[in-house]
């Protein structure tokens, strides 16, 4: 294995990007840029969901229920309806996300201390409003009901001192608020890292299409030394992009880096080397850069996105799935970035990932110079 | 020019065919890849690891840990010994959350003034799990509450069964997770396909340099660009039948709507979606910089899809600059269509926002690759 | 003297054709062997198998005793190879390419400067070290692309029609380089379309759909010629053209600017009836006389054979 072949691939990729500005800084900065726009925009806290109300009861009671349950910023009223038809027209315009219908007989229930029935409906095509607004009517609904069965229970003249008797402790760690963009965050940081990828996915398909290949495949360089060479500068985009993402998410989203930058750095030199031999591998096999990026959006972007554990939990995949997504260099190094942002551990707890990137990529790469004969045809 | 037209189209089959990879991967490889990934991901969240460090070891402690089981939230949780074990697997994410139960706990529960306490930590390093382990145990915690006081009030269960909210789902009855995050993986790939086809057209020849010969033919910029356009559309809408095909019969997303007024409706937003390709294929030197565009672009349209969050959560900025992405018009109208059974009456205000997107883009990107070509 | 490229039955299948169609070479040490034939021939193929960049479907070959079923590899330290299509990196500029190739072929340090100088000048591309090669014109492109295969001083060239598209001057001075090569002992395989080129070789090779059809000296080759060359000055030389091809004994009529070379079966037979009917049709002429046979019949009049 000769440093000066692989040096000399290096510095002549390097070359070749440098000079061409405007892909430059496309590749230089997509990462950081869609890293940046999603971390603002999925910045969830969910807030102002806009609700309906048909009340047939029309009692001091319920509307003091509507006032207990509306109260604050999560849920706005939209509209109090006249009747099931206008919530159904709502719903299907998607003005509303849920509504809440109080029947007739709910001031007597509730002092009668029955069941109280009351229905929410949510609009099933979106998840997370839906839910959220369940959840925070059915827990206001619980506070409203607990308040007036005390008083009902005092009047009687039975004392509780709470509803409530279980009491009920949660901690969140690492995260104390619960915020979605803490926790998203490290993992949309490994996404975008595997980004560079797929430029390398590019790099021998443009060889073989502007006929340099055949000067190349003339000399003594090896394989290896060949594709070791042409990714090496992405490694070196990919870390550029490790310093000034966190740099920038710290400055602007204020989440915090808990572990050890360094620790970082070194992991993501492993995760970068190990998700470019897979862009590697991609590459490999297709003769026209055009066919390379299609292959390399199903087998590297698309799985990188939804698979690797970052939006969608893999405890929660099916047993399958989760073994496929363990082949990703991307699942091992979301569980390094989440572990080294929030709970802040170290070399300790991450070397299991760091081993299994290092295999990963030694496995890609050894298998892409398989793969890839020094022939033209 | 409808002859001339067509010549350009066959040409283009034909180096498509010698270069077969790239549509066979589009169609097929998408559609596969969206079947793969519904199948892995489009679940309720279920099978959470968690830990119980049960200090009580009472028949009443067991039970709390039978009905975590039963929630389904949670996988068989394992019993550990102590804290440092739940502080190293929190640490490395192996847990999402763990319950203490205090030694008294079932002594509090027993006596009629005593006050029970469970304590409960959550993984707030992912925020998706400990949501849904987070509400599976305020669950457990109002049942318990509830079985609590009927004992001690002495009433029965019919005298004060509690509260009790019915929930009715619209549009979505069996709360099926595929009816939420299908269409958005849908309208994703869709829109990457066929961006990415459409930034090759021109973006290939300008850096093979057979541009030259292409513009030296007798072909207006106009034929050239439909010429051009044509297979991507042919191909777009093929996935998009594909794909939409698939979810269907794989996982029961209906179509509830007019398909027909479906068709036409993806067709125009296909065209949209073309117009901005072409701009970014006559934008870029190189296929390495279209696509880098394409990636760009695709990101920020995918933001607004609503797969990650609903936009009406998002900043007020960005909820206007929704309003200019085809996308987000796209899956209001896909999910409209195919689960409310929403009609043009509904979704006109989308249909029009898509129109006009169109309109602008569609003239702009004309004027933009005709003088590029010219 | 083992030869230093052999081949034996070598035969190169593509999907539907085979280039290569049972070849058998044996080239010395230090010739300067040219290859020709008409387009589709097979000689790229037959150049890219002898450099080690396509696998051989069949047969056998060896370059340097290295079989190149097996040690393809082994023998590219000491080639150099240039390929028909300009093949170097356009966005480099001359003297970043002409270094990149310098350190894949492990030219030593200290000879880098000196030699890249040397082969610069050699090249005439001293002033120009510095453009971008894709602003090079044709000819220099080719002559870096030479330069490139040059830097590690090979003792064997394989070079693929390096002189098509480049302008006489260049294609000279390139002949010039390869004539001081040859000199120098270096074993020269050269692909070409122009005869004058062809008959500068020690050896000349003519392939026709995948075979060799004919090797030998370029005088060798011309002799073989079955028939004479007389070639007519005329002053209507259209008119003449028309008349004179519908003779007998003329097998074939070509021209060359405004004079008419025609191929006859004997020379003395027919010049004297081919003057005569000059005379009688009226047609003015400078010169009528009988031609040395040049490579550029013998070559059209064998592939006619072969056509036929």
């Amino acid at each position: 294995m000769s440093l000066r072949h692989i040096w000399a691939v290096t510095r002549k990729e390097v070359n070749h990007i440098v000079r061409d500005r405007s892909t430059l800084i496309l590749v230089l900065f997509t990462p950081t840029l869609v890293l940046l726009l999603m971390a603002y925009a999925l910045t969830v806290d969910l807030k102002n969901i806009p609700v309906a109300v048909l009340d047939f009861d029309r009692s001091q009671t319920s509307q003091a229920f509507i006032q207990q349950i509306t109260a604050g910023q999560d849920l706005d009223i939209y509209a109090y309806a006249t009747s099931m038809d206008e919530i159904n027209a709502m719903l299907m315009r998607g003005q509303i996300k849920a509504a809440v219908i109080i029947a007739p007989g709910f001031a007597r229930d509730l002092q009668a201390l029955k069941g109280i029935p009351l229905q929410v409906i949510i609009d099933g095509t979106e998840p997370e409003s839906g839910n959220f607004a369940v959840e925070h009517i059915v827990q206001r609904a619980e506070e409203f009901i607990d308040d007036a069965l005390t008083k009902q229970l005092r009047a009687q003249g039975i004392v509780i001192e709470s509803l409530q008797p279980l009491d009920l402790r949660v901690q969140t760690w690492y995260n104390p608020d619960l915020k979605p963009r803490n926790a998203l965050i490290p993992g949309l940081i490994s996404m975008v890292l595997g980004f560079p990828a797929l430029s390398v996915a590019l790099t021998l398909a443009h060889e073989r299409e502007h006929g340099t290949l055949e000067q190349l495949l003339a000399t003594p360089i090896t394989r290896a030394e060949l594709l070791l060479g042409k990714i090496v500068p992405y490694i070196i985009v990919g870390l550029f992009n490790v310093i000034i993402i966190p740099l920038l998410s710290i400055a602007w989203f204020h989440i915090s880096l808990n572990g050890s930058f360094l620790l970082f750095f070194g992991l993501s030199a492993i995760f970068m080397f190990s998700v470019l031999g897979m862009g590697m591998i991609v590459g490999v096999f297709m003769r026209t850069q055009a066919a390379a990026l299609a292959l390399s959006f199903l087998v590297l972007f698309f799985p990188g996105f939804f698979m690797t554990g970052i939006f969608f939990p893999l405890a929660s995949m099916p047993e399958e799935a989760r073994l496929e997504a363990m082949f990703l260099p991307g699942t091992h190094y979301a569980l390094v970035t989440r572990g080294i942002f929030l709970p802040g551990v170290g070399m300790d707890v991450l070397w299991p990932y760091a081993v299994m990137m290092l295999g990963l990529g030694v496995v890609f790469m050894a298998l892409a110079a398989l793969f890839f004969r020094k022939k033209l045809a | 020019m409808l002859k001339r037209i067509w010549s350009l189209v066959i040409k283009e089959f034909i180096h498509l065919r010698s270069d077969w990879w790239l549509p066979a991967f589009m169609l097929i490889g998408g559609a596969m890849e969206l079947l793969g990934v519904a199948w892995a991901t489009s679940r309720p969240i279920t099978n959470l690891p968690m830990m119980v460090f049960d200090q009580s070891q009472t028949a009443e402690s067991r039970a709390i840990i039978i009905g975590l089981e039963n929630t389904k939230t949670f996988r068989t949780p394992e019993q550990v010994n102590d804290m440092q074990t739940i502080q190293d697997a929190m640490d490395r994410g192996q847990i999402s959350a763990a319950l203490v139960i205090p030694p008294d706990y079932a002594g509090q529960l027993q006596s009629s003034t005593g006050k029970p306490t469970l304590l409960v930590i959550l993984n707030g390093s992912e925020s998706t799990p400990a949501q849904a382990a987070n509400r599976a145990v305020r669950g457990l915690a109002r049942d318990i509450d509830q079985r609590i006081l009927i004992g001690r009030l002495g009433l029965s269960p019919d005298q004060f069964s509690g509260f009790n909210p019915s929930l009715r789902v619209w549009f979505n009855e069996n709360l099926s997770e595929a009816l939420y995050t299908t269409p958005a993986e849908l309208g994703m790939m869709l829109e990457f396909t066929v961006l990415l086809f459409a930034a090759l057209a021109f973006s290939r020849e300008r850096e093979l340099g057979t541009i030259e010969q292409l513009l030296v033919m007798p072909f207006s910029s106009l034929e050239i660009i439909v010429g051009k356009s044509i297979p991507v559309v042919i191909i777009g809408f093929a996935d998009f039948l594909l794909m939409l095909g698939m979810v269907h019969f794989a996982f029961d997303v209906p179509i509830r709507g007019s398909f027909i007024l479906l068709l036409v409706l993806a067709f125009g937003y296909l065209l949209v979606e073309l117009g901005k390709g072409l701009v970014i294929s006559v934008m870029s030197k190189t296929q390495h910089q279209a696509f880098l565009l394409v990636l760009l672009v695709g990101m920020v349209d995918f933001m607004f899809t609503g797969y990650a969050a609903p936009v009406e959560s998002m900043p007020q900025v960005l909820q206007w600059f929704a309003n200019i992405i085809p996308a987000h018009h796209w899956l209001t109208i896909l999910r409209g269509i195919a689960l409310k059974d929403a009609g043009l009456d509904v979704l006109w205000p989308n249909v029009l926002a898509l129109a006009i997107l169109g309109i602008v883009i569609g003239t702009f990107s004309l004027q933009f690759v005709r003088k590029a070509l010219d | 003297m083992p030869a230093i490229i052999e081949t034996k039955n070598l035969i190169r299948d593509f999907k539907k054709t085979r280039a290569v169609d049972g070849l058998t070479l044996s080239i010395e040490s230090g010739e300067l062997f040219g290859l020709v034939g008409p387009d589709g021939a097979g000689k790229t193929t037959t150049l890219r198998l002898l450099a080690g960049l396509l696998d051989i479907s069949e047969g056998d070959a060896a370059v340097l005793g290295f079989d190149l079923k097996e040690k393809a590899e082994s023998i590219k330290p000491h080639i150099g190879y240039m390929a028909q299509q300009f093949s170097l990196y356009s966005e480099l500029s001359v003297m970043e390419n002409l270094q990149f190739f310098a350190e894949l072929f492990d030219v030593e340090s200290k000879d880098m400067a000196e030699r890249t100088e040397r082969l610069l000048t050699f090249a005439g591309l001293t002033e120009f070290k510095k453009r971008r090669a894709m602003n090079l014109s044709g000819g220099m492109q080719k002559k870096l692309a030479l330069a490139c295969t040059l830097i590690h001083e090979p003792q064997i060239l394989l070079l693929d029609e390096p002189t098509t598209g480049v302008d006489p001057i260049s294609r000279r001075e390139f002949w010039n380089i390869l004539t001081e090569l040859h000199l120098r002992g270096t074993t020269i395989i050269v692909s070409t379309p122009y005869m004058d080129e062809a008959d500068r070789c020690s050896r000349v090779g003519l392939m026709y759909a995948g075979k060799l059809v004919e090797c030998d000296t370029p005088k060798n080759i011309r002799e073989k010629l079955e028939g004479d060359v007389i070639e007519i000055q005329a002053g209507d030389w259209q008119k003449a053209l028309e008349t004179v091809s519908a003779l007998g004994g003329v097998r074939e009529a070509q021209t060359y600017g405004e004079s008419i070379h025609l191929l006859v079966d004997s020379g003395e037979r027919r010049l004297p009836e081919i003057e005569r009917v000059l005379k009688k049709e009226n047609l003015a002429y400078r010169s009528i006389r009988i031609a040395p046979a040049r490579m550029e019949e013998a070559f059209i009049s064998l592939i006619r054979k072969l056509e036929a």
